[in-house]
């Protein structure tokens, strides 16, 4: 079940979006000033609650994308590899 | 026992048999040939695919303590608790990298436990054995507070009142004992199918809580004002103001630490990786990480019931009766807010999410034992069927353990260690971890950063007086750093420190020329995807 590398995308290319994916994750929420204030206000929520938890389904998005590269790209190369594979999937 | 609500009791009580009645057949579900080999109890025959897998991971993050604990905190001191959504987050693109990388070895090597990596990788039965007593050592308090949010529920249901103390200890005694027998027949499968239970159970309670609380508390705007007006008013005790309803600048490093060493550290426990391993593919645990979010809104959303808590005075009142017991903020508020049946259904769902995790945690604990202690110094030819007979006897020791600690010891400590525990299992993050990536540390160097930082941890964690009360320990989390001169979670500042001495010791090692271990791992090990477990035969036979 050998798949081409499509358009010719790079495993490291791939690799660097997905560092950049999970990094943007991590950092949303660890870098507190930007979201340690009051306003602007969600309805009754302060800044500091709704951002955080908007968070989570981005978080969740991210990692969805990353999963998607990185399954495709272990696809590829090891279908090149072993030319095994793909049971139950 | 006249104040014991009967509704609220009953539906407790028949939710608590299903999962028992569960938690026995969990014995026949995907039944393996033969039960007795510790791939099968201790992990479930390694065979849980996405679905399963997101309730069974889900039931590591999140515990009767997260749902106790977490709006507890927010309760008492506001903002500062909310850090467990942020670490939360985080946890998810962290694990993402290196857990496939640790289920891809673990599959092809047989390991069961991240100190049977430890041991494969470095060639070192010391470092392995640190590895084990740390995940043993952490988790043990890990499983008396999920006690602790059990007992809570029974305190407000009237069943903790009894002047008898054997008669008060009862309830708590039979839910364990039953516990204990259903995961010595089934192993990880019992936690793993009484996790669908647990996790209706708790969905419905907070999407309703959030739904149908607000309202009858005066209204989110109202919540947040007074949330804000309480936290900023000042505590007797202290002096200082309660907490605040957004981190002041002051406290921003604790809260950035806090959720960023948490989330290092969370997956570094025994039952989380247990929970790993039981994977059936490889892409099964990325594919969770997208999906295991659902369980931080859920998290994020309990938090909030703190500020709810705080807006009722009934709740208030209960808390001041009890002697400023905010553990008992939510259980007190399903009681005054919710009608007595889905009270019964909220207590239910703490329950249960205190029993599911206490499984796993057990499991895990004992699957250390077994492999990285009794068959590593005590019985080098242990068949897999003694193995799994240790385990399961190991599994009951353990628990056995947390109910004398919450019962016999002051439930204080059983938190204080709690708190340690975090900083311990933290520092085994650079030998799993960097394990996976690059054998360039000196196993010994690894080993003197571990007890460096275990020692040091300790230490500042004792030091910490409660606030209010000179001359007590473990009174905080946080402690400013040396240098630095900020407050930070102590777990991260310990855990840098063995990061240090790691790497500078491994560089006069290698100097010095010191002996390495041998590593029986190959690079390629690190990526594999096997489709089948490993054949049921003791792996390291020949070492």
């Amino acid at each position: 079940m050998t798949q081409p590398s499509r358009s010719g995308r790079h495993p490291v290319i791939t690799w660097g979006v997905v560092a950049v994916l999970l990094a943007v994750g991590v950092a949303g929420t660890l870098v507190v000033p930007l979201y340690a204030r009051t306003a602007p206000k969600l309805g009754p929520f302060p800044f500091f609650y709704w951002y955080q938890l908007a968070w989570i389904p981005i978080v969740a998005i991210l990692a969805f994308a990353a999963y998607l590269l990185t399954s495709r790209t272990s696809r590829t190369s090891r279908g090149a590899h072993r030319g095994q594979r793909r049971r139950d999937e | 026992m006249s104040d014991v609500n009967a509704v609220s009791f009953t539906i407790l009580l028949v939710l608590f048999i299903l999962v028992t009645l569960i938690g026995f057949a969990a014995a026949r579900w995907r039944r393996a040939d033969s039960m007795q080999h510790l791939d099968e109890w201790g992990l479930g025959g390694r065979s849980f695919g996405t679905f399963v897998s997101w309730f069974l991971l889900g039931g590591d993050l999140y515990t009767a303590y997260t749902f106790i604990a977490v709006p507890a905190l927010i309760y008492g001191v506001g903002a500062a608790g909310f850090f467990a959504v942020p670490y939360t987050i985080m946890v998810f693109p962290i694990v993402f990298v290196f857990a496939p990388r640790l289920w891809s070895v673990c599959r092809q090597h047989g390991y069961v436990t991240p100190a049977d990596f430890v041991r494969g990788r470095y060639g070192s039965r010391g470092l392995a054995l640190a590895v084990a007593a740390t995940g043993i050592l952490a988790t043990m308090p890990y499983i008396a507070l999920q006690l602790v949010g059990i007992e809570s529920v029974l305190t407000v249901l009237g069943l903790g009142s009894s002047s008898n103390s054997f008669l008060k200890d009862l309830p708590l005694l039979i839910a364990f004992v039953v516990l204990a027998a259903y995961t010595f027949l089934s192993g990880l499968r019992a936690p793993a199918l009484t996790a669908f239970v647990k996790d209706i159970l708790i969905y419905v309670t907070v999407i309703v809580a959030i739904v149908y609380i607000p309202a009858r508390v005066g209204g989110w705007t109202h919540i947040f004002n007074h949330a804000a007006t309480h936290l900023a008013s000042v505590n007797p005790k202290t002096g200082k103001p309660f907490g605040a309803l957004i981190t002041p600048p002051a406290g921003e490093w604790a809260y950035a630490t806090l959720a960023l060493g948490s989330a290092l550290a969370l997956f570094m426990y025994p039952h989380a990786i247990t929970g790993v391993l039981a994977t059936a593919r490889r892409n099964v645990i990325r594919r969770n990480m997208a999906i295991l979010p659902a369980y931080s809104l859920v998290l994020g959303l309990i938090a909030l019931l703190g500020y709810m808590a705080l807006a009722s005075p009934a709740v208030n009142a209960g808390v001041k009766a009890s002697g400023g017991n905010a553990q008992l903020a939510v259980p007190l508020l399903f009681e005054h807010i919710f009608p007595s049946w889905f009270a019964g259904i909220g207590y239910a769902a703490i329950v249960i999410g205190a029993l599911v995790p206490a499984a796993i945690m057990s499991i895990a604990a004992a699957n250390l034992f077994t492999r990285n202690i009794y068959r590593e110094f005590f019985h080098r030819g242990a068949s897999p069927a003694q193995e799994t007979r240790v385990a399961q006897v190991v599994s009951l020791v353990v628990k056995a353990g947390a109910l004398v600690f919450v019962l016999a010891l002051s439930k204080s400590f059983a938190i204080n260690l709690q708190l340690l525990g975090g900083v311990w299992i933290l520092q085994t993050f650079p030998s799993i971890v960097a394990g996976l990536y690059t054998r360039w540390f000196h196993r010994w160097a690894l080993l003197a950063g571990w007890a460096a930082a275990m020692i040091w941890g300790t230490i500042v964690a004792y030091r910490q007086p409660v606030p209010g009360v000179p001359g007590s320990h473990f009174g905080a989390s946080t402690a400013v750093v040396p240098v630095l001169g900020h407050t930070a979670y102590i777990a991260v500042t310990a855990f840098v420190l063995n990061l240090v001495v790691a790497l500078v010791l491994t560089v006069v090692f290698r100097a010095l020329r010191l002996r390495d271990g041998a590593d029986e791992t190959e690079p390629a090990d690190y990526s594999a995807d096997p489709v089948d477990a490993p054949a049921p035969v003791p792996v390291r036979s020949a070492s």
